[in-house]
């Protein structure tokens, strides 16, 4: 980069080329070593241009949303179609902020009030559910297909009640819940709809991008997921009022939309009328919602931008291996049921999910132990069944059914990586030793200890 | 408001309309974000690197249609320090920044609307009035004041726009000649019109005059829009 002040070309150039050189000396992936490696189910996978892009922000020393967050939302919001993306510090942020914004008094008779019911799914991840009960919502739980492991499109029909008002749901591990028919309730039964898209960006129903349908939607960028920043999330919609909404939000609750470090970008800081407050109260410090400070910082979003780039091919490697374990697999069908992807779905995988059939002769303890013992990473499905979670317990909601397969996924489900950074050694290795398992082999001694993990957890 | 972009740009084209009026073509560096008329830029003329403090800047309302991606326009009056260094440095491939798009003086094109627009302020409206159709259904009245006739910049606009629109019409009120915009005179025409949104754009004194004497005819406060900057 050039100093605009002098001209001239400063130390930056060099730094970053020394960033690349550092890359490529200390962070270049070696080959899998089967005696000693794990296979992770997830974690970061980058090259020496997110360094680059990293330490680039860094120089700058802005730290608070800058050019690059400007270029990271404006990337996400054009991949998706959406008027605004609001870059936040997480998923669960961004959901967080995605719900609350409903509840704003700026959206009159329309916004969601204490008893407004919320339909959503127990067998997930506690941050889709946790902010309804925070804004003093009544989530509705219906159950899950096996297969998918997204919302019953029958029980969704049913759970509609005269106190529901919108539905909030997320894409189970990449797979698109059924759209057609979430749509159809939103339409017909004018509710709001938030669209959890955290585990699924680049995933497609009927052509058409997953978090593209909601009001608002959400991404994750934690390293788990299909891009990441570190720690990071994402709000979007099409919708202006919603976007300066959740801005507001995001942004401890104030009602100016100026950036970090800007003054009177609206042109009328001081000449507005605000509540009781005296006439031209400085805008800055006007607050219109009770909010938070879920910010992200510029150099998560330098991360995110170069991630960005590489969504299409991630995904492609997300399918890539799915596709393989899917075929090594089949012939277990008789004991695992296998994932589906849904008609009119192409999902961006998160994951392997696999649910062990009552049938099988074994369990899923038995299965996750060999795996484990053999360091290939597993995960239940997030929370299982979230109401029988200590904090979700007692909490005030409608359960519609039984939530029967919400059970099976606690007991009996589990997932494995696809994610990029499985190469065809780990995968060859990772199918090898499921065959070896269903060949009758079994884990022996205690569990192992795992080398330090890269943060990789949803 | 979508995302916000800070872009650079290289000054195509000044052109001069007379009583330190000028009007500045944009070429910028990438393309222009999507924004809806009536929305507004900051515009800056000291260096930026792109990183950093946003420099001195001052809010134009964007002249130029959504349409256009990669041209911008704003035209202004040369009025105080800053639009006097406008006048100053802004020559053929200069350098500017501009940020953008902000602003929810946004016409509601779904209803009867009613522009009032004074002098510069009629900026406000250019990009709404390239973006209507010939089979725009609800009607737009346009109330257009200058001081003099060689002040209406957008008049040529405004009338070419009206013949292709039947329905847009558009009032052209030279002050010189027929006083100041008012209410009443324009009455006769807004009348018929059902529960028209009225917009108001230009210099604060005929903003506030505007205001009162339309809540005088019992217009109703929120149906009154004013683009009003400090």
């Amino acid at each position: 980069m050039t100093d605009i002040r002098t001209g001239a070309v400063d130390t930056r150039d060099e730094i970053l080329d020394l960033v690349a050189r550092y890359h490529r000396e200390r962070h270049v992936p070696r080959p899998f070593d089967p005696a000693r490696d794990p296979v992770r189910y997830a974690g970061r996978v980058f090259g020496e241009a997110e360094m680059r892009y990293l330490v680039d922000s860094s120089l700058d020393f802005y730290l608070t949303a800058s050019r690059f967050t400007e270029e990271f939302e404006a990337g996400v919001a054009e991949y998706l179609g959406r008027s605004d993306a609001l870059f936040v510090n997480s998923g669960s942020s961004a959901n967080l902020v995605a719900l609350t914004a409903l509840t704003s008094q700026k959206l009159g008779e329309r916004r969601l009030k204490p008893g407004d019911e919320v339909i959503t799914v127990a067998a997930g991840f506690p941050s889709t559910v946790a902010p309804i009960v925070q804004n003093g919502l009544v989530p509705v739980f219906v159950d899950v297909r096996l297969g998918d492991y997204n919302a019953d499109p029958e029980q969704l029909r049913d759970a509609v009640g005269p106190r529901t008002r919108a539905i909030m749901l997320a894409h189970t591990l990449g797979v698109p819940f059924d759209l057609d028919t979430v749509m159809d309730l939103v339409e017909k039964h004018d509710l709001w709809f938030v669209e959890d898209n955290c585990d699924a960006l680049g995933s497609t129903h009927r052509d058409r991008l997953t978090g593209t349908f909601g009001h608002l939607a959400t991404s994750s960028f934690y390293p788990a997921h299909h891009i990441t920043t570190g720690e990071g999330g994402m709000v979007y919609t099409a919708d202006d009022e919603l976007a300066r909404i959740a801005r507001s939000i995001r942004d401890w609750g104030r009602d100016c939309y100026c950036a970090g470090g800007e003054n009177n970008t609206c042109g009328k800081r001081f000449a507005q009328q605000f509540g009781s407050l005296p006439y031209g109260y400085d805008h800055k410090y006007v607050y219109s919602h009770l909010g938070y400070n879920l910010k992200a910082t510029d150099m998560q979003a330098a991360i995110g931008c170069v991630q960005l780039g590489r969504l299409a091919e991630f995904g492609a490697a997300r399918k890539h291996n799915h596709a393989r374990l899917l075929a090594a697999l089949r012939p277990y069908a008789d004991r695992l049921l296998l994932p589906v992807a849904p008609e009119h779905t192409d999902p961006s995988w998160f994951a392997f999910v696999i649910t062990v059939r009552p049938d099988a002769g074994f369990t899923r303890a038995d299965l996750t132990a060999f795996l484990e013992a053999n360091r290939i990473e597993t995960r239940g499905l997030f929370s299982g069944n979230l109401l029988r979670h200590p904090a979700f317990e007692t909490i005030e909601r409608r359960v519609v059914g039984d939530l029967v397969n919400t059970d099976v996924v606690m007991n009996d489900t589990f997932f494995v990586g696809v994610y990029p950074g499985i190469d065809t050694a780990r995968l060859d290795y990772m199918i090898g030793a499921f065959g070896r398992f269903m060949a009758g082999e079994r884990a022996t001694g205690g569990r192992i200890a795992w080398p330090a993990p890269a943060p990789a957890d949803r | 408001m979508a995302v916000v972009r800070r872009i650079s740009c290289r000054v195509l084209a000044v052109t001069d309309h007379g009583e330190r009026v000028y009007t500045v073509a944009l070429e910028p560096s990438i393309p222009v974000p999507s924004f809806k008329p009536g929305q507004f830029l900051h515009f800056a003329l000291d260096p930026y690197d792109g990183a950093g403090f946003w420099p001195e800047s001052r809010v134009f309302s964007i002249v130029s249609s959504p349409r256009i991606r990669d041209r911008l326009t704003i035209t202004y009056a040369a009025k105080g320090a800053f639009t006097g260094r406008m006048e100053q440095e802004l020559v053929p491939g200069a350098t500017a920044w501009v940020k953008l798009p902000y602003g929810e003086f946004v016409i509601d094109d779904r209803r009867d609307a009613v522009l009032f627009a004074g002098g510069t302020g009629v900026t406000a409206f250019t990009a709404f009035l390239q973006s209507l159709t010939s089979d725009h259904a609800s009607r737009v009245l346009l109330f257009y004041g200058a001081r003099t006739s060689d002040l209406f910049v957008y008049g040529p606009l405004a009338r070419s726009m009206a013949a292709e629109v039947p329905s847009l019409t558009c009032h052209l009120v030279c002050e010189a000649t027929h006083g100041r915009l008012s209410v009443e005179a324009a009455w006769p025409a807004i009348d018929p019109l059902a529960d028209p949104l009225f917009y108001l754009s230009g210099p604060p004194p005929m903003l506030g005059a505007l205001t009162a004497q339309l809540l005088e005819r019992d217009v109703l406060a929120d149906r009154i829009r004013t683009d009003a900057w400090e």
